[in-house]
């Protein structure tokens, strides 16, 4: 079984790399986001960035002609990043300046991005196929060129987590005090660029599905097992790796899709982590 | 050039402080300096949060300058927040929460659990350093945020309206230990409440905050009748605290109760 798993990497080698970089990304990125109980916007994020998406494959596939810029996959990256980056800029910056609630913005931008990425693509006959897979995570493409981007990603972002990790916890938890202590009144508009430059750029590779389950689940289990929050920005990317190893090589050998099976057995970790929690709390 | 006072750790000038374009303050001048126990008094809603986080860089002033004297700086203060709202079942320690309060001090590892320690031992806390924040009462969570603040080991102390929480017996050692430090240490506090009588105890300097302007000065001379009542909108009685007189300090400890 390993043998073929080997085998198969000349094939899949890139994709099953972009995956893992994806995992270890966002695994680190979400500790941020569910120690701020902001997971939903992960997801609007995430559905903003297809509807980006839908709308570079109409404008590709519509208005250029074949071989244009703007049939690229590049292309497709650099809008899915665009969207994913002003939603996150959007929903930092409404609910600082108490326009309306977190929540309020992300579910308005979750529904339109889900409604919008649909209709754009309706009448175009490859393109609702695309969006649909790209939901559903069916297929992680990723060139060598996703993959040097992503570990360069990796590395910037798990650079600036060593380094300035009390900062990120202090401002997560408690940003008045964060700002009084010298954190930067920009740091919540740098960090929403920051998470909407990874999660759309790990949209266009491996998918909605894939995207924002590596975002929320090894966050929350880390949540589950560790004791102080610290540890959790060790745990979270390590579940998140491991089981998006364990997934490649699971789907590979069973022949489902690995993202599936990826965010299936994460749901299975956090189901345990809680009733784990649970037997300890009684 | 303004002469360098290095007892000034926090002033304003012609301050306009609101949220987004609603101004809520107007025409604010305050220097606090190093020493003083100033109190912003005021209703609820009068802007009195929303001068303090103004003058510490939480909110952008709208108009005039806001921020710390010459020889003064973030690093240099402790700030308790009126709320810190962690995410459910967030895993922390009352050790991880008050380190936290540590950043931007370049300390070793064994500077930083010497200073946690500290600190929650001047709460009574010492002995839960490493029990978990959700297992800890509502008087105990809010007694590791000052422990947090107290911690760097500030010349200036920011504490904006942390008793919501805490019983009589807590809230009174908090403030015997935060008179306790003003005076032996010249720790300098700026204290958002609106408990006047607390006010009339401990204030060296008071802050009447009312009509979207302020009014500043020497605690004597502000904490009488008829401006109380200007500020207050009613007759406000200032009944003194038995015990709690500043000229003879008598200290409580904080332990068992929450």
């Amino acid at each position: 079984m390993i043998e073929a798993f080997r085998d198969a990497w000349a094939l899949f080698g890139d994709s099953w790399l972009a995956a893992w970089l994806v995992a270890l990304l966002l695994s680190v990125i979400g500790v941020f986001v569910v120690v701020r109980d902001q997971i939903f916007v992960g997801a609007a994020i995430a559905q903003a960035s297809t509807l980006g998406i839908a709308l570079g494959l109409c404008l590709g596939s519509e208005w250029s002609s074949e071989g244009s810029f703007f049939r690229s996959d590049s292309f497709l990256s650099i809008v899915a990043v665009l969207f994913a980056v002003a939603t996150a800029l959007v929903t930092a910056r409404g609910g600082a300046a108490r326009f309306e609630s977190h929540e309020a913005i992300t579910g308005f931008i979750f529904l339109l991005g889900g409604s919008g990425a649909l209709l754009v693509i309706a009448h175009s006959p490859h393109g609702l196929d695309d969006v649909q897979r790209l939901l559903a995570s069916s297929g992680i493409g990723a060139t060598r060129r996703d993959v040097f981007v992503l570990a360069l990603l990796c590395a910037t972002t798990l650079a600036f987590v060593a380094w300035r990790r009390r900062e990120l916890l202090l401002f997560a938890i408690d940003p008045a005090t964060a700002r009084a202590l010298g954190v930067r009144r920009r740091a919540d508009l740098m960090a929403a660029a920051w998470l909407g430059l990874a999660l759309g750029l790990s949209m266009r590779v491996s998918g909605m599905l894939y995207a924002f389950g590596c975002l929320v689940l090894p966050a929350l289990i880390a949540k589950s097992l560790c004791r102080a929050a610290l540890p959790m920005f060790v745990a979270a990317p390590l579940i998140a790796v491991v089981a998006s190893m364990a997934a490649a090589w699971l789907g590979h050998a069973g022949d489902f899709n690995q993202a599936q099976v990826a965010v299936a057995l994460l749901c299975g970790l956090l189901a345990a982590a809680w009733g784990g929690r649970a037997l300890r709390g009684r | 050039m303004a002469p360098f006072d290095a007892e000034l750790l926090l002033s304003c000038r012609d301050l306009v402080a609101g949220h987004g374009r609603t101004a809520v303050l107007r025409d604010v001048t305050l220097q606090v300096r190093a020493g003083e126990f100033w109190f912003l008094l005021g209703t609820n809603a009068t802007g009195k949060s929303t001068l303090l986080a103004t003058l510490l860089g939480v909110l952008p002033p709208l108009r005039g300058v806001a921020g710390y004297g010459p020889g003064s700086g973030c690093a240099e203060l402790g700030y308790v927040p009126q709320r810190c709202e962690l995410a459910q079942n967030l895993p922390t320690t009352a050790h991880e929460l008050v380190a936290l309060g540590l950043v931007g001090l370049p300390l070793s590892r064994a500077e930083r659990d010497e200073r946690v320690a500290d600190a929650l031992g001047q709460v009574g806390l010492r002995e839960q350093a490493h029990r978990s924040y959700w297992s800890m009462s509502g008087g105990q969570r809010q007694r590791v945020i000052v422990a947090r603040a107290l911690a760097r080991r500030p010349r200036l102390l920011c504490v904006d309206e942390p008793m919501s929480h805490l019983d009589l017996v807590t809230e009174r050692a908090l403030l015997e230990l935060f008179a306790r430090r003003n005076r032996e240490e010249g720790l300098a506090i700026v204290y958002v409440s609106h408990d006047v009588a607390v006010a009339a105890a401990l204030a060296t300097h008071v802050a009447l905050v009312h009509h979207g302007g302020l009014e500043a000065g020497p605690a004597d001379a502000l904490l009488d009748a008829a401006k109380l009542e200007q500020a207050y909108g009613a007759p406000v009685p200032v009944a003194p605290i038995p015990g709690f007189e500043r000229t003879r300090p008598r200290l409580l400890p904080i332990g068992g109760a929450s």
